[in-house]
């Protein structure tokens, strides 16, 4: 036979083709490992479906640490920077591609989840409308709330995301790059969330607002969100270092002024004002923030700040971190304090005693889940005082 | 609480039409190009040369959700596949030895630009201006960490499943031992994510995805089927679905600089250097793995190249982007060249380089030479006498104590690397396009192999630095090089290179290699 093959003829299943080839193919397997990766240390007992084929992806120099090649990069910035260099950070670690999702979700398995989730939003909508649900929320918190701050709000989610540009450019490590890509995604994902319930409840309510005119107008030019855009916008573009970036934004950041806003302000009032659309947002936001937030603490906690060599160090960077960005977010929190006066007061619910205790509830999960892990001292009581007297 | 008019409102339309609403993807993605806002210091971290538009659009509209929805159904079929019907019928073993051998290469190497492809576009997510643009930088970013988990997935299912695993095993710490992987880094990683923002976009977006990735992804899995392989195309079929989009991210990058004046004075310069720089890798490399790298041939690799490379690239897509300035490179006609006898060249060198791969080569058989023959006529005077020679030198047998790199050092046919594509050549054993030519600089030689390289040397030499794998081995033992680069399999002594795949062939060690003594010596040091 020709070994020139026309009319897409298959090696698999053509019987005169398939003949040559097995009688090419070894009677044994040449080789006893048959496991991808096999000479890697595993995060657990073996190396998973995950470590397979994700780690050591990256093609870096064994001057980056952790990397396993050979020499230099072949092609450098204009004026001769290199494609990746440890001065891209101020931290320092003796295995840059040492990070695990806590959840080792690659590709596949992390839109496998993401796809679920739009699906099950489009049932929920469909059965939503069908219900009649929209007819008891508040009027104030509808238009006003939902209309105006929660648009608002979904342009601190933006700006986050977009904060991750350069750290999935920047960053030193495989799984550290498709983490972080990952929270890019999930940031843009709530802003889009957001949109999309104004959306809905523009089709459902004739009138409501479906542009982001006024949003845009709240987050740019209104006092409640001033220090929350300051500083997003100073997370995102007027900070170079790819960890401080990360950190910044969900070490410090996110966990105190985006959580009380997600949880303790739009989630935990709505119900009481008949909102119980809101929450089923939300409530995936909180979902990507607890993955983000396992993804976070392994990188900074459980590889930097408890690396063998650089340990102490990075735990004393990270605390200057925390003493650089924690008065800039208290100040973002404050701010938004002002946003109980636009809203009818429910006793218990939106007084002052109800958001001091939700303050509290903020400061205390941020103390425990992220200063004490680096011997960060701080004193929330002083912290919640500051932001309530930001209420008018 | 007195009802307000909206909520009423809200009653009325819910009695007048109780059907249940829901939101599209579209229905939010309309709202994109507003989510951004202007502020002081709001520019790019990345610098570029051109002025990216705030208006553009991009074309496949996704949000978050929708993307991965899609994506979804696509791994779904995918692997779905590998993991039922073609492990039931136990495919990856039944692959021809020489094409399982070049999947170690292709699947190891195309990963590499899809991981380095998730930096770059993660770079112009933040160099772009427009929103809508960087939502289509960013979809790109998670098709990347995809296209390298499946590639990845393809070593995985050969690792487990398939005759040799060893390089599928390991290859991502043996794969820089060798004389491919500089230029595989040059065209795939450093290309796209080191220089200019829009230029690293032209390397990535309308040079590799646009022209490189048809023979790459899409004609390689009719080689690979017809070996055998039905891994490849089931995987690589899935991720150049992906490619489209990156395509059209690669068109909005030039339609977002057009009416820039930058645009005119530099694009095609970029674009000239971009595919010059892409096709001195991938035109030998390409041509080498589809046609030396089977025992079944599907056509001619200058076949391929004209069609996919010249004239649907060169010719068609370019000449969509005309309206904007855009012309085909003027690289092009010697690149055309280079497509006849390239891959032929490099084959001779890589077969006598063997020992510091990760994967086995073997010797065109009596019938392939016929048809390299009948296909580029010529080609038995220049290189099928010299197999015939190593043939019968030994140069398969470990007892031989014959590597063929040992001829071109008889015969004085000296390799060596051009500096700025990192890829090897023979001038004076070629007959490709190949001219030797030799520039000092700071005390450093440095040897180029094309006009066009050189030019870029001659404009930014600091952009070039890189040691090249002769100035990196200088001095060195080939045993030493390999153990030092994990290039055994493991056993620790048996090397996973060997220069045959035949079933019944003798495998070389540590110890055949150590004595033969072959210490590595950088050829511009006699010059």
């Amino acid at each position: 036979m020709s070994i020139e093959v026309n009319g897409g003829r298959r090696g698999l299943t053509d019987p005169e083709i398939a003949a040559v080839i097995m009688a090419a193919v070894p009677d044994k397997p040449l080789e006893t490992q048959r496991k991808m990766n096999y000479f890697m240390k595993p995060r657990g007992k073996r190396i998973n479906e995950y470590e397979v084929l994700c780690c050591y992806s990256q093609p870096t120099p064994d001057w980056i640490p952790g990397g396993l090649d050979w020499g230099d990069w072949t092609q450098k910035f204009h004026g001769g920077r290199p494609s990746w260099s440890n001065e891209s950070t101020e931290m320092r670690s003796s295995d840059w591609l040492a990070h695990r999702d806590p959840a080792f979700r690659w590709h596949a398995l992390y839109v496998k989840d993401k796809a679920e989730e739009w699906r099950y939003t489009d049932r929920f909508l469909k059965a939503y409308s069908a219900d009649g649900h929209v007819r008891s929320i508040d009027p104030v918190w509808r238009d006003e709330v939902l209309g105006d701050y929660l648009g608002a709000f979904g342009f601190y989610e933006y700006g986050l995301f977009n904060a991750h540009s350069s750290v999935v450019r920047d960053c030193l490590g495989d799984t550290l790059r498709m983490s972080s890509a990952m929270i890019g995604l999930d940031k843009v994902d709530n802003a889009q969330m957001i949109q999309a319930e104004r959306t809905f409840l523009s089709k459902l309510v004739p009138g409501f607002p479906e542009s982001t005119d006024i949003p845009k107008q709240e987050w740019t030019k209104g006092a409640i969100f001033k220090g929350a855009r300051e500083l997003v916008q100073d997370i995102w573009q007027a900070t170079y270092d790819w960890n401080e970036i990360l950190f910044s934004g969900h070490m410090i950041c996110d966990p105190i002024f985006g959580q009380f806003v997600r949880r303790e302000f739009f989630m935990r009032l709505s119900s009481y004002y008949g909102d119980n659309l809101t929450p089923f947002f939300i409530n995936q936001m909180q979902l990507y923030f607890s993955q983000t937030k396992g993804i976070t603490t392994d990188m900074f906690y459980t590889c930097l700040g408890a690396d063998v060599e650089f340990g102490d160090y990075n735990n004393r960077l990270m605390r200057a971190w925390a003493n650089k960005w924690l008065p800039r977010t208290v100040d973002a929190l404050k701010d938004f304090m002002a946003i109980y006066a636009t809203i009818p007061e429910i006793k218990g619910v939106s007084d002052k005693a109800a958001i001091e205790a939700a303050l509290v509830r903020v400061f205390a999960d941020w103390k425990r889940d992220f200063a004490d892990p680096i011997n960060f001292k701080v004193d929330t009581n002083a912290l919640v005082k500051t932001v309530l007297s930001g209420l008018k | 609480m007195a009802i307000s008019t909206a909520t009423k409102a809200a009653t009325d339309a819910l009695a007048a039409n109780p059907a249940p609403v829901s939101v599209g993807a579209q229905e939010v993605h309309r709202w994109m190009q507003s989510f951004t806002w202007d502020f002081d210091k709001n520019r790019t971290k990345y610098s570029t040369k051109y002025k990216m538009a705030n208006d553009t659009k991009e074309q496949f509209k996704l949000i978050a959700k929708e993307y991965a929805r899609m994506e979804s159904v696509k791994d779904e079929r995918q692997f779905g596949s590998l993991q039922d019907v073609l492990t039931r019928v136990d495919a990856a073993n039944r692959v021809h030895p020489k094409w399982n051998e070049s999947m170690k290469i292709i699947s190891n190497f195309l990963e590499v630009g899809e991981y380095n492809a998730i930096a770059a576009t993660g770079m112009l997510w933040d160099s772009a201006t427009a929103p809508e643009q960087k939502n289509g930088y960013l979809g790109q970013v998670l098709d990347e960490i995809r296209h390298t988990n499946q590639c990845a997935y393809i070593n995985y299912y050969f690792a487990k499943q398939g005759q040799d695993a060893a390089g599928h095993n390991d290859a991502r710490r043996t794969r820089a031992i060798g004389p491919l992987w500089k230029g595989m880094k040059r065209v795939f990683s450093d290309g796209f994510i080191s220089g200019d923002a829009v230029e690293c976009s032209i390397n990535l977006q309308l040079v590799g995805e646009a022209c490189f990735t048809n023979p790459l992804i899409v004609a390689v899995t009719e080689w690979a089927s017809a070996n055998g392989d039905e891994m490849t195309p089931t995987v690589f079929l899935s991720i150049e679905t992906d490619e489209l989009r990156h395509m059209a991210n690669g068109y909005q990058t030039v339609v977002s600089i057009a009416n820039d004046e930058a645009a005119s004075k530099y694009l095609n310069t970029d674009l000239n250097n971009a595919f010059w720089t892409q096709q001195k890798y991938f035109t030998p490399v390409l041509g080498m793995m589809f046609e030396y790298g089977s025992h079944f041939k599907v056509e001619p690799w200058v076949k391929t190249w004209n069609r996919w490379v010249y004239e649907d690239w060169g010719g068609i897509w370019i000449g969509r982007l005309g309206k904007y300035g855009v012309e085909s490179p003027r690289s092009l006609r010697d690149a055309k060249k280079d497509a006849y006898w390239a891959h032929h060249d490099l084959f001779l060198i890589a077969y006598a380089l063997w020992p510091t791969g990760f994967f086995r080569l073997s010797l065109p058989t009596q019938e392939e030479a016929e048809w390299y023959e009948a296909n580029y006529p010529g080609w038995y005077d220049m290189y099928g006498k010299v197999y015939d020679e190593w043939r019968a030198r030994g140069c398969e047998d470990p007892s031989s104590g014959f590597l063929p790199i040992q001829w071109f050092i008889e015969n004085n046919h000296p390799i060596y690397i051009d500096r700025v594509s990192q890829v090897p050549f023979c001038p004076s054993y070629c007959k490709g396009e190949s001219t030797l030519r030799v520039l000092e600089y700071n005390g450093k030689k440095h040897s180029f192999s094309d006009q066009w390289g050189e030019r870029m040397w001659l404009s930014e030499p600091e952009r070039y630095e890189c040691q090249n794998i002769f100035e990196q081995y200088e001095g060195r033992e080939l045993s030493e090089v390999i153990a030092e680069g994990f290039g055994v399999r493991s056993d620790g002594k048996t090397l996973i290179s060997q220069p045959h795949t035949k079933k019944d062939g003798k495998l070389w060690t540590l110890d055949d290699i150590k004595r033969i003594n072959c210490v590595f010596s950088d050829p511009l040091k006699a010059l």
